[in-house]
């Protein structure tokens, strides 16, 4: 049983930690854009299909693929803004139609990765030596080790950035007071162009790390990944980076021990009934001290 | 185009402006207004009749559907709000224009992000912010949140002349904050002419505002009703007496 649980809980830290990448990049895309992604969960999809392209064509290992999924991500998301965004604030109700537009989005990425890979299931056939690693009394694969210390990386600078870094800290201010991040001359278009591509990029390299934890992926796996990333934002608390990331970990954490001691069947509602309960106990999230206008 | 007799172009202008919400609600209707160099330029007038939304108009922060912003004379009309500060233009919203979960320190460093690059710059911007209101130094770590609505208050004006505007722009300074506390920011307004600084000022605080303005404008309805040297409003019974019947105060001869 000890062995079980403790093995809940490093799986728990493994997947919570993609969790936390999935969500804390939704969040930051809502409290600067005031959009919700729908389509968020098939950016990060996109991101494994990226590293399994990069793998078989071209032999680029997984490790390899999550800089040049960055950098691609991240180019990719700053042209999609410019061709979403500008459209959607012409639109009489920028919010509502924002719901519409997404929802679209997501609808044509998984028609996209459906069409270019089929509805087969792929996964990465690359692994590690040794191919796991001895943790205490357990073993783990080393490509979950692996992801875990990438994520602990990733985060450890995207917090460094918000709360170090004067763009970092511009970013949060746009989510604190969309209004008076305009007036102290920032320009926010430029701004939320870059939250665009910075939530993109994360939800790719997340999705590289998803190819090298998970068994397997195909073109509906996006919708899963979007639920997961709603759960942790509520969870956290809207536009709260940094309850996003310990939401991420802790609905981890949940969702494994929760294989650990309940019949699978009811492990699997879970997080909703975590999403459920959090809006009926705190609607602000864990951690949220709400954006004040 | 240009008159010969024409005066120095007004710092900022509104020519005919018509903004309005949600398609035809028209919150302003041909309105016209100058902010004249020099001086403090108040607006005035009752509820809803439009002076915030002259002023956000003017920051580019609402686009009018019909007539222009000026600048020193130049049509600016649709700038975005960001540029101004590159005019010399700030402006101190009637909502709180702060970052609360930001420190004083950052609140100050953000306002410079314009010539962020230019570090000697922005240090002697924060510091001028400092020596203007040494109370801000003091509290230069604490969140802006956590301090009081005068405290607030003198960050936002600190924060704006850190950047060495030449026209201020200010929206009800003392809404929500103690009478001792307004007292002094009307005092630190009523001087910023002599230090060449440009003001516009709206204001609910009617006595105030006809105290320490040069020129004034009486909004009604979305439109200039009437405008003019803030002596002649207090040396012309008539004036007076529309002054009391549309904001409900009576000026003192």
């Amino acid at each position: 049983m000890e062995l079980l649980i403790l093995n809940g809980i490093v799986n728990g830290l493994i997947v919570g930690g993609i969790y936390a990448l999935v969500g804390v990049s939704l969040t930051l895309l809502y409290g600067v854009l005031r959009v919700v992604n729908f389509a968020h969960g098939e950016f990060v999809i996109a991101g494994s299909f990226f590293a399994y392209v990069l793998f078989t064509s071209l032999n680029v290992p997984p490790l390899l693929a999550l800089p040049v999924a960055a950098i691609s991500f991240f180019a990719a998301g700053w042209g999609l803004y410019y061709v979403l965004i500008p459209r959607l604030s012409r639109s009489d109700d920028p919010e509502l139609m924002s719901f519409l537009m997404f929802y679209g989005v997501s609808i044509t990425a998984a028609a996209l990765m459906l069409l270019l890979f089929e509805a087969d299931s792929r996964s990465i056939d690359y692994s590690f030596t040794p191919i796991s690693i001895q943790v205490g009394p357990i073993y783990v694969s080393t490509a979950r080790l692996v992801a875990l210390a990438i994520t602990a990386v990733i985060s450890a600078g995207l917090a460094l950035f918000l709360f170090r870094t004067l763009p970092g800290k511009a970013l949060r201010a746009a989510i604190m007071n969309p209004e008076a991040i305009q007036i102290v001359g920032v320009d926010i278009v430029r701004l939320s162009a870059f939250a665009f591509a910075l939530a993109t990029a994360l939800a790719g390299v997340t999705g590289v790390l998803v190819a090298l934890v998970f068994p397997a992926f195909n073109a509906f796996s996006g919708t899963e990944y979007t639920i997961i990333a709603f759960i942790v934002v509520v969870l956290g608390g809207l536009g709260n980076p940094v309850g996003a990331l310990v939401a991420g970990v802790l609905f981890g954490l949940a969702e494994q021990m929760a294989t650990v001691f309940l019949p699978q069947a009811l492990a699997q509602i879970v997080g909703f009934a975590i999403l459920v309960g959090t809006i009926f106990l705190r609607p602000s999230g864990l951690f949220g001290t709400s954006t004040k206008k | 185009m240009t008159d010969p007799t024409q005066q120095v172009p007004a710092a900022m202008e509104l020519v005919e402006v018509d903004v309005a919400y949600h398609g035809d609600i028209r919150i302003l209707r041909g309105l016209s207004l100058k902010v004249r160099p020099g001086m403090i330029t108040g607006v005035i007038g009752p509820n809803g009749a439009g002076k915030s939304t002259a002023l956000r108009a003017l920051y580019g922060l609402l686009k009018p559907v019909a007539g222009d912003v000026l600048i020193d004379g130049k049509k600016v009309t649709g700038l975005p709000p960001w540029k101004f500060i590159d005019h010399g233009i700030a402006l101190v919203p009637q909502h709180r224009s702060l970052f609360n979960e930001l420190s004083v320190d950052d609140n100050l460093r953000l306002a410079c992000w314009s010539f962020r690059r230019d570090r000697a710059r922005v240090e002697a911007a924060v510091e001028r912010a400092y020596a203007q209101f040494p109370m801000l130094r003091d509290k230069r770590r604490d969140m802006a949140g956590s301090m009081s609505g005068g405290q607030q208050r003198f960050l936002e004006l600190g924060r704006s002349l850190a950047l060495q505007p030449r026209v201020l722009l200010l929206d009800e300074p003392t809404a929500m904050i103690a009478p001792r506390i307004s007292a002094e920011i009307y005092e630190f307004i009523a001087g910023l002419p002599a230090q060449g600084i440009t003001v516009l000022l709206v204001d609910q605080n009617v006595r105030q505002c006809v105290r320490i303005s040069g020129h004034l404008y009486v909004l009604e309805l979305g439109q200039n009703k009437v405008d003019g040297a803030a002596s002649d409003f207090q040396k012309d019974s008539g004036l007076r007496d529309l002054i009391a019947e549309w904001v409900d105060y009576r000026i003192d001869a």
